[in-house]
């Protein structure tokens, strides 16, 4: 029983340490911030920014060239210098991320990337409904496998209290 | 004994028992009465939309008719000690089944035939020309129902919660079942031309005869224990 | 009893099935979940795929072992197949509500509807039925020959009834409402192919350790019950 308890805690740890390096990476890499916020922290590294795209303000700079737009969201608007290649999703009024770097001299938002807005809350949701359960649900089995080892290891044979042709 | 004799005894002793007690018929009747006038009072029906919901209507009464029949099927089996005397019948065992089967199969279409006419004063409608058409979907889904109805009958007359697992085991298997019988049942009523719901009752046959294999096939392994 | 002699045999390297399905797992979800690009139109919301696609590939395989094993047992009244069935049965309503929950979940946002009445999603539902009423038959006979032939009987009938319900439901969806909602699978780029089926492969991988554990968890307790004399056929020993 001991040793099944250690293989448990080892599983256990190792889904923590994956948890933690999982929830790290999120607030490094995939969670975005508003286009106040940039303006307010004017960030050196690599950031995302979620707003939405303002009607009528993008102007293309020649065939394939970069694109200028305001991107706006929690009341500020930033100019954005998309110079990533073109895609479909820059339109107007639609709600993207653009990943790039705050250029504080010409304050304008360089951007190299488009993503769409993440909508993590659903998958998040779905992996912990099915990975959690599926943890306990293993668990359970497996306790109770090793609980009967020792169950069936104490218990003594059935006997009769009488043999039979004494009756 | 011939096969087809252990057929026919079987159903003969069915329905002559039923004859006598007429119980069976007789309670799935007013069941069936009662379900119709409960669904006329909460759906408030009238003419338009009673046309609408009278397929399934009338195949959620029937079909909880037939649960109520055939599940009881193998009860007076069990009563009387019967089941052991099935096992040394010498003939296959899927006879026993088959007239079993036939039994169950006449109760319901004799039920169905008293409370169709009831259907027609009670909701108005307007399908004399139509009842050879109708006549065919009765038979032909009160065949599967039976076919499955039987199978499970045995399976679960000998366990405590004999009345609550018979339809739920029944019910799920038996969609198709209410699935083609309601819309062809629907194809009908609205005056349909015949192309247009014969796959249901395609459909409904090619169900009836898969089942009657199956449980023909897998009733002897029921009689063994 | 070649099948009793195949899982002894399998049994012994039970612990690799669960280390090489632990390791799959855990490197599909960080290919799906990390390295793969989001779908053109869903967005992050397809990675429910990776998690969806294998609980219910599971699911089905569950429901096949169930149907191999009863048909099997049926033949040769091996126990060991009986106990083998009944685990799957278990594990497969286990498959089949991850699948359903979480289809739920992915349907919510690319959909807008946490239920639709889609040939597949009622099919599933009803196989949880079947399921469901298998554990409970077998719950309700206490005989354990009898309750191994009983339940057999009714995988093996559900089971033909199940591409029967599909294909009914099918129909019926197309008669009544033209599907407004395209349930094809969405095309499927090279790099989301990788983890998915990384993830499919180290899902059947888990379901068979699953089995062989919950196998051994019945076989253990019907083996506790005869040795405390309370069940003393022969055939469950």
């Amino acid at each position: 029983m001991k040793w099944f308890y250690i293989r448990w805690g080892g599983v256990l740890i190792i889904a923590a340490i994956i948890g933690v390096l999982g929830i790290q990476r999120y607030y490094r890499d995939v969670t975005a911030i508003s286009p106040d916020r940039l303006l307010h922290d004017q960030p050196t590294q690599t950031v995302r920014v979620l707003g939405r795209v303002e009607a009528g303000s993008i102007v293309k700079e020649g065939e394939g060239g970069p694109v200028a737009f305001q991107l706006s969201g929690q009341g500020a608007t930033v100019s954005v210098r998309y110079l990533g290649e073109a895609s479909e999703n820059l339109r107007d009024l639609k709600t993207l991320v653009m990943v790039g770097k705050w250029n504080p001299t010409t304050h304008i938002f360089e951007a190299e990337k488009t993503s769409l807005m993440p909508n993590y809350g659903f998958v998040t949701a779905a992996y912990l409904i099915s990975l959690l359960p599926m943890g306990i649900f293993l668990f359970n089995m497996e306790r109770k496998v090793a609980l009967l080892y020792i169950l069936i290891k104490e218990e003594k044979v059935y006997q009769p209290e009488e043999p039979l042709e004494n009756r | 004994m011939h096969f087809f004799n252990v057929i026919r005894w079987i159903a003969w002793k069915d329905l002559l028992s039923e004859l006598r007690s007429r119980e069976n018929i007789s309670s799935m009747f007013f069941f069936a009465l009662i379900v119709i006038l409960i669904f006329s009072f909460s759906f408030s029906l009238d003419p338009k939309t009673s046309k609408e919901l009278m397929p399934g209507i009338i195949w959620i009464a029937f079909g909880f008719t037939g649960i109520i029949g055939l599940g009881k099927s193998f009860l007076a089996e069990v009563h009387n000690d019967c089941m052991e005397y099935f096992q040394i019948v010498p003939a296959p065992k899927g006879a026993i089944y088959l007239g079993k089967f036939v039994g169950n199969a006449l109760f319901m279409l004799i039920v169905e035939i008293i409370l169709f006419p009831m259907f027609i004063l009670f909701f108005n409608l307007d399908v004399l020309e139509k009842i050879p058409m109708i006549l065919l979907i009765f038979v032909a889904a009160t065949i599967g129902l039976s076919a499955l109805g039987t199978l499970f009958s045995a399976l679960t007359v000998q366990i405590r919660a004999r009345e609550v697992m018979f339809p739920i085991l029944l019910l799920p298997l038996a969609v198709p079942i209410f699935i083609g019988a309601v819309e062809a049942t629907r194809g009908v009523f609205s005056g349909d031309p015949l192309p247009l719901y014969l796959d249901w009752i395609k459909l409904l046959i090619v169900f009836d005869a898969i089942f009657m294999v199956v449980s023909f096939w897998v009733f002897e392994f029921i009689l063994d224990y | 009893m070649v099948v009793s002699r195949l899982i002894a045999k399998l049994q012994r390297y039970e612990g690799w099935f669960g280390v090489a399905a632990g390791l799959l797992i855990m490197v599909g979800l960080y290919m799906g979940l990390v390295t793969s690009s989001p779908d053109y139109y869903q967005g992050e919301v397809v990675r429910i795929m990776y998690i969806h696609v294998p609980a219910a590939q599971s699911a089905m395989f569950a429901y096949t072992v169930l149907f191999g094993g009863s048909l099997w047992y049926l033949w040769k009244r091996d126990p060991v197949v009986d106990n083998v069935s009944h685990a799957a049965a278990g594990i497969g309503i286990f498959f089949t509500l991850i699948a359903l929950i979480t289809g739920s979940i992915w349907a919510k946002p690319t959909w807008n509807t946490w239920w639709t009445w889609d040939p597949r999603l009622i099919s599933f539902a009803i196989m949880l039925l079947i399921l469901v009423g298998y554990l409970m038959l077998r719950t309700f006979l206490e005989d354990k020959e009898k309750e191994a032939t009983y339940a057999a009987i009714l995988a093996i009938v559900g089971f033909i009834d199940l591409p029967i319900i599909h294909f009914s439901v099918e129909w019926w969806r197309t008669l009544h409402q033209p599907l407004s909602i395209s349930t094809r699978g969405v095309a499927i780029a090279r790099d989301m192919l990788i983890p998915l089926l990384l993830m499919s492969i180290g899902f059947y991988l888990l379901f068979a350790y699953m089995l062989m554990v919950r196998t051994q968890m019945l076989y253990l307790q019907h083996l506790l019950e005869a040795k405390r004399g309370r069940m003393l056929s022969k055939v469950h020993l």
